[in-house]
Formats: C-alpha cells, structure tokens, sequence
C-alpha cells in the first residue's frame, strides 16, 4: 500500500457521502499544512484559521479531484494559494521566493521568518519535541531503528524488514511500541 | 474487545488495507485523537510542526463548519426551475387576431351605411349635439348624414368589401 492508498480510500468514502472521513484527512495533514503555513503567514495567531480555510476549501473541492496527482500535492497547491490569499487581504505581498508542489514532500519551513511567534506556543513545541526525542532515545535499538527508518528515511516495512534482516511482522510491531512508548509520555502533554 | 492501536500505526505507515479499521477510526473519538499523535509523532520527528502551537486542533472546527454547511444546504434545497412560459405571440396569431378585428369593423360599418342608407331623415330631430359650426356647413361625416352617393361610388365601395371579406377569408385560412 503506497502513500496515495489511504488518501484515495478515505476520499473515495468522502465523495460516497462519509463526511466523518474527512477529519483522518484533517488529522494527518493538519501540521503539515500549518508548516506550510508558516512560509506566508507571519502571524502565528492565523494559522489555525487559515489552516481550517484551507481544508474547508479542499473540502469543498473533493468532487473535482481526479487523483491524477498525489493529495497532498494538490492539497500543497490549495494551502499555497490561500495563504497568498490571505496576503492581498493583508495588503502584504507574498515571499518573493516561492516553493513549488513539486517539492511539497521535502519542503521544510523551519528557516521560515516567524515574527509573530507565540512564546508560549514555541516553548510547548520544543517540550514536545525535547520529550519525543528523549523516549526515542531511551529506546531499545531495534525499536529506536525501526521508527528512525520509518519516519525519517520513509522506507517501507519490507525495506526495514530487509536491513533489520527480521519479518515484516517484527517491524510491524517494533514501530508500533516505539509509537506506544512515545504516546505514552506525549499524550498528557496535548489534554488541556 | 480488539486492539486497535497496532492497526491504527500500520494504517498510517500505508501498510494496512483494511475498511475494518479506517471504520473503527471513524466511529472512535479517542482512536482518532490516537491517529493524531501517532501521526504527529513523525511530523515533529522531521521538524515539521516547528514553532507551532501543537496544542490547537482544528478537526473539530472544521468539521463543525462542514456539518453546519451541508445542513443549510439541506434546508435550502435547489429549487427546480419552472418552465417558463414566453409572453411573445406568436406572429401569426397576432396579426390574425388584427385581421379578424379589422374585418369585423368592416363588416359593422358597411351594415350601417346599408340601413341607413333607406332611414329618412328627420329634420324635426333635433341632434343632441350640434356638430354644425356657425356660418358654415358641415360636411355629411356622421352614420345619420344621407351620403351623396353615385351609382359608382357605390360600385367602387361593394368592391372594396368584396375584397375586405375575401382578405379576411384568407386570412382564415391562413391562421393556424
């Protein structure tokens, strides 16, 4: 199953009528959106709003989406045009460096200028961080490989399966407790 | 009861094809959430939710303004556009319409001038109107007026109603 797999089923489901499959979307693209974000909006009290424009939009869009292009191509296109958007509302003008869709998987945003960050927004996000990277630390190696392989280097489960030299079981399930160790100290830290 | 939390990682890995699962997600608020932080785990992992405030959760006002907008969606339905009738008459149904009308009058007027062509004229009558200008004459315009006509005039204008009925007759024909 390719990355385009679950996209396409939980949009399939979407156009059949599920509206409710509409929120997985929203759940896994919503960060990944924000970031995006952060490229043209430099108010980080917008974000959240302009992020749930977008997907509001893309929303509204499903009908036309052939899946001619990956999802996340074509919903990088939408949040890329609405923030521009947002600029001429602003009255600002948009970077003068742009990022194209072809690059929307490997666009990183960090050196992004953010001068309206929220301190508190930014300390929570690095204790977020601080605490991931302390449990995957503290993990056994196999598990610590296994989710580093999986997250960062994107392999599939055969490819860890072949470096790790075990069954596509084992990693199936080495990821998954290096997810549970992980969630296990991240979860108090996002209940308000 | 089962274990979903495996299936809900292999799902997000791309590795999972199951409509169980994405089902079972769907109908389970706290598996959701799970799906949230599991796939948060590797945004912050490849430093993509830097600087942001990982506290807000914009599913639910999203969703909230969806729900709410297909419902509106649903009390206005999309009226179903009448047929409209056109206001134009048709040419030929116009002009037949004149054409009936204009024989009619002709028909009236020429009844008229037959009858009163053998009514004499009382002098003693006195009209309610008087028409006759002083010191002048008026011409013979009125129906009671006794028209000096030849045996010509009177040719020419059962002439001209001849071909006023045979017009009209045509046009009868012609009117669908």
């Amino acid at each position: 199953m390719n990355e385009r797999e679950l996209d396409l089923q939980l949009i399939q489901r979407i156009q059949n009528g599920e509206q409710q499959a509409f929120a997985l979307l929203v759940r896994k693209y919503q960060t990944r959106v924000a970031n995006i974000l952060t490229r043209y909006v430099r108010s980080s009290g917008d974000i959240p709003d302009v992020s749930q424009e977008v997907f509001i939009k893309v929303y509204k869009s499903l009908p036309n989406f052939r899946g001619d292009s990956a999802f996340y191509t074509w919903l990088f296109r939408i949040t890329v045009n609405t923030a521009k958007n947002y600029l001429t509302s602003q009255s600002r003008r948009p970077p003068a460096s742009d990022i194209d869709a072809e690059e929307a998987d490997s666009y990183d945003g960090s050196g992004a200028l953010k001068d309206d960050a929220n301190p508190e927004a930014i300390l929570h996000s690095q204790e977020v961080k601080q605490v991931i990277l302390k449990v995957i630390g503290d993990l056994p190696d196999e598990l610590k490989s296994a989710i580093t392989l999986r997250e960062l280097e994107g392999m599939s489960y055969d490819e860890i399966a072949q470096i790790e030299s075990c069954p596509i079981g084992t990693v199936r399930s080495r990821i998954f407790r290096a997810r549970e160790a992980i969630d296990k100290q991240l979860k108090p830290l996002l209940e308000h | 009861m089962k274990e979903y939390s495996q299936d809900i990682s292999t799902l997000i890995d791309n590795e999972l094809h199951d409509d169980m699962v994405i089902k079972h997600i769907l109908d389970d608020t706290e598996s959701q959430k799970q799906f949230s932080r599991y796939q948060l785990i590797g945004d912050v992992m490849r430093d993509e939710s830097e600087g942001l405030d990982l506290r807000i959760d914009i599913t639910n006002s999203v969703m909230a303004v969806i729900v709410n907008e297909t419902q509106d969606n649903k009390i206005v339905p999309v009226a179903t556009p009448e047929k409209v009738e056109s206001n134009v008459v048709p040419f030929m149904k116009r002009f037949g319409q004149y054409a009936i009308a204009a024989s009619v009058a002709g028909v009236v007027v020429v009844s008229s001038l037959m009858i009163n062509q053998n009514v004499a004229t009382d002098p003693s009558v006195t009209p309610v109107l008087n028409t006759v200008p002083f010191g002048g004459a008026a011409a013979p315009v009125s129906l009671q007026a006794k028209p000096v006509q030849t045996k010509s005039d009177i040719k020419e204008r059962n002439e001209h109603l001849e071909a006023l009925l045979k017009d009209h007759q045509l046009q009868l024909q012609v009117q669908p």
